[in-house]
């Protein structure tokens, strides 16, 4: 069995495969998908599946932990919908918790951390002071830190429920205001869909861009495997549902100048899950693709992250597209001077 | 003073007395919150239906009794105002 | 990238798949654990890692970072002369944060006739070094970190780790037992010294047998002995402080709890020697239906 993270992808790809593992393969893939976030994921994907009866609990364990932050995101959706309330505004959920609200296959077993919630950039402030009132606070009182998101960052620096412990992230735009892409926020806000609950998630093929933009411009890479799962499940879902999507997708890709991310998480979603993908959006597979999958298999078998070289290469990278290089260093100088 | 309240969902809350305490526990939330008096007995006056503090005042008086000269109603709106901080109870 | 040594080690209900970049704690503990029943399978429900925080430090002044499938991202490394403690906080750990198969509770545990003593409260109360004395006087030891409650019998069920005995408590424990049961000293650690103890062998060879709870005390060492009552909110309410996965067991975890406060008797418990605490603990057992 190869020393990756394939056996990972292999078993969400084609569950039955995990009928041939021994005692040590099924602990290799444990390790890995917890490592990866994925293990409340893989457990759905395997209902149905006799599995060892050593494996069940631990199946078993990561469908009630992935319950249990379903729960607590739609909770915290909540508190933020009733903090909100007197501002009529739209209140936009993201990522994991837009889709367990919206109830998608994307949320199924995942795992979700911080609320995320997009706002008209005109409404932050309003926003920040109810949340204020509502007993979220800032997590570090840093005035550097302050200015330095405000004025570079696509989010109000993260504030924390000092009773309830969780963070939210309230962004107006969808990446850092100095990376190169710029998406139209106010057409993702423009058409975001209403839910029951008065709060609004992403128009389809928004969403999907969306995610795609976080994994690209947001990071490293890690996590990319999670972040690919999740790009999967909504391309399945949604090119079931309605025929224009990829039209849709494509027209919306290129308003956000988001084409190229596109094209690449569309390769790489086809290669890793075997995801049915618009070959015109996907475009000719390039090298370089091989070197991201490369990256994304980087775990090992104990669940470390492996081909350190690789992931630093990625990290550099990632910085780069995030801000400008002189905004770089003095944001890097102001962070060794402090420590 | 015309503000509606009603709980927020009943059955979405596990209610146990221990000794001079009450723990609710609000599944929406995974929360426990424990509460004294007279905060369950204000819970069970409003069953399902949407009142002013004042009618959950009233009813509290006419169910329980209560110490004379005590400003019930004031009681009530502050109880109520937490409740509604927690989500076990909203306004409408 | 260093491959890895590793162990598999079956604790209660429990398997863990300690791996490291060194052999020696792996060592250690298999001699330690060598009674306990032998993995066939390799299969595992947490994978601790115990590695070198950077690569140059596996021969420098090696420090062992402790991880695995949960971690702790603040979690500060220890000295390789302390990498046996490292495993047990790494297993710990583990347990702490991904266990669900039970409500899990801070608490030392003894069991006599089929029911359990539980014991609980801070860092110095004693229950760890209690549950081990009392292990050595007619009660099976069931553990002294966590006791595990199932949610759907109630019952305890058994975690015998190695003993942990800390500072004054090494001493007096050398007093009673033969040398073999000690694993090796470490000397300055974040909680002082810190010497492990082989449970006895009885405690090894029933850990799948469950008890039922029957009594739970707060002890508080070196205080005049008494018995007091305790409220049943307070209690809760520190048993809660007391769970890891209260929370993260959700309504089950509130079920639970509730329904072993409303029927096992509690009561807080002070003392300053062990004949004290074996005394007050004997009226109170014996009084039990």
């Amino acid at each position: 069995m190869m020393r990756n993270a394939q056996s990972l992808v292999d078993a969400l790809r084609e569950p039955g495969m995990v009928l041939s593992l021994d005692g040590a393969c099924w602990t290799d893939l444990i390790s890995i998908a917890r490592a990866e976030s994925l293990i409340g994921s893989l457990a759905h994907r395997l209902t149905g599946i006799e599995v060892p009866e050593q494996v069940q609990p631990v199946l078993k364990d990561a469908i009630q932990a992935t319950d249990l932050a379903r729960r607590q995101a739609l909770w915290e959706a909540d508190c933020a919908r009733r903090a909100l309330t007197s501002l009529n505004c739209k209140t936009v959920l993201m990522k994991g918790t837009a889709y367990v609200a919206a109830d998608l296959d994307a949320g199924v077993g995942r795992s979700i951390g911080d609320l995320d919630i997009m706002v008209a950039r005109d409404e932050l402030s309003a926003v920040e002071e109810l949340l204020l009132d509502a007993g979220w606070e800032w997590v570090k009182p840093d005035p550097y830190d302050d200015q330095y998101y405000r004025d570079h960052m696509h989010e109000l620096p993260p504030l924390i429920h000092r009773e309830r412990d969780r963070m939210i992230d309230v962004h107006h735009t969808t990446l850092p205001l100095t990376a190169g892409p710029t998406p139209n926020a106010g057409a993702m806000l423009e058409n975001a869909v209403r839910l029951d609950s008065g709060l609004y998630v992403m128009a389809p093929a928004d969403m999907l861009l969306h995610s795609i933009a976080h994994l690209f411009a947001d990071g490293d890479l890690a996590g990319g495997l999670r972040n690919l799962w999740d790009i999967d499940q909504l391309i399945r879902q949604f090119a079931q549902v309605d025929d224009n999507f990829w039209m849709e997708l494509g027209a919306r890709a290129k308003l956000h100048q988001l084409e190229p991310h596109l094209a690449r998480s569309l390769r790489l979603t086809a290669l890793l899950y075997g995801t049915p993908v618009c070959e015109n959006l996907a475009g000719p597979a390039k090298v370089t693709d091989n070197l991201y999958i490369h990256r994304l298999l980087a775990r090992d078998g104990w669940g470390r992250e492996n081909r350190k070289f690789t992931r630093q290469a990625f990290y550099i990278r990632s910085h780069w597209l995030r801000m400008p290089p002189l905004m770089l260093a003095r944001h890097l100088w102001t962070k060794w001077r402090k420590a | 003073m015309s503000q509606l309240y009603r709980t927020a969902a009943l059955d979405g809350i596990i209610q146990h007395p221990l000794d001079s305490m009450t723990l609710i526990f609000q599944k929406s939330s995974g929360v426990t919150h424990m509460v004294a008096d007279p905060v369950p007995a204000i819970l069970e006056v409003m069953a399902e239906d949407s009142l002013t503090a004042s009618d959950v005042a009233q009813r509290l008086s006419a169910s329980y009794d209560l110490e004379d000269n005590t400003d019930v109603a004031d009681i009530v709106l502050a109880r109520l105002a937490e409740l509604c901080t927690l989500g076990l109870v909203e306004q409408v | 990238m260093a491959g890895l040594h590793h162990l598999y080690l079956t604790v209660g209900p429990a398997r863990f798949r300690v791996a490291s970049t060194w052999q020696r704690p792996l060592d250690q503990l298999a001699a330690l654990y060598g009674d306990y029943p032998a993995s066939q399978d390799s299969y595992a429900d947490f994978t601790v890692r115990l590695e070198p925080e950077k690569p140059w430090r596996r021969y420098i002044r090696p420090s062992v970072h402790i991880s695995g499938d949960f971690w702790l991202p603040d979690a500060a490394p220890l000295p390789l002369n302390q990498s046996l403690l490292a495993a047990e906080m790494g297993m710990n750990l583990q347990m702490a944060l991904g266990w669900r198969r039970h409500l899990l509770l801070h608490a030392s545990s003894v069991e006599k006739d089929g029911k359990a003593l539980l014991m609980t409260g801070l860092s110095g109360s004693g229950k760890s070094t209690l549950s081990a004395m009392l292990a050595e006087k007619g009660w099976r030891f069931m553990g002294d970190e966590f006791a595990l409650l199932n949610p759907d019998t109630g019952m305890m069920h058994s975690f015998p780790r190695l003993i942990s005995l800390k500072n004054e408590a090494i001493a007096a424990m050398q007093a009673i037992l033969p040398e073999s049961r000690f694993g090796p000293l470490m000397t300055g650690t974040p909680k002082g010294d810190i010497r492990h103890i082989i449970p006895p062998a009885d405690a090894v060879q029933k850990m799948a047998d469950t008890a039922r709870p029957a009594l739970l005390l707060f002890p508080r060492f070196g205080y005049d002995p008494i018995l007091r009552h305790m409220g049943k909110s307070e209690i809760f309410v520190r048993l809660t402080q007391a769970s890891t996965n209260y929370v993260a067991l959700g309504e089950t975890g509130f079920r639970t709890l509730t329904k072993f406060v409303d029927t096992v008797p509690t009561k807080a418990m002070d003392y300053q020697s062990g004949e004290q605490a074996e005394e007050l603990i004997d009226s109170l057992w014996n009084k039990l239906s």
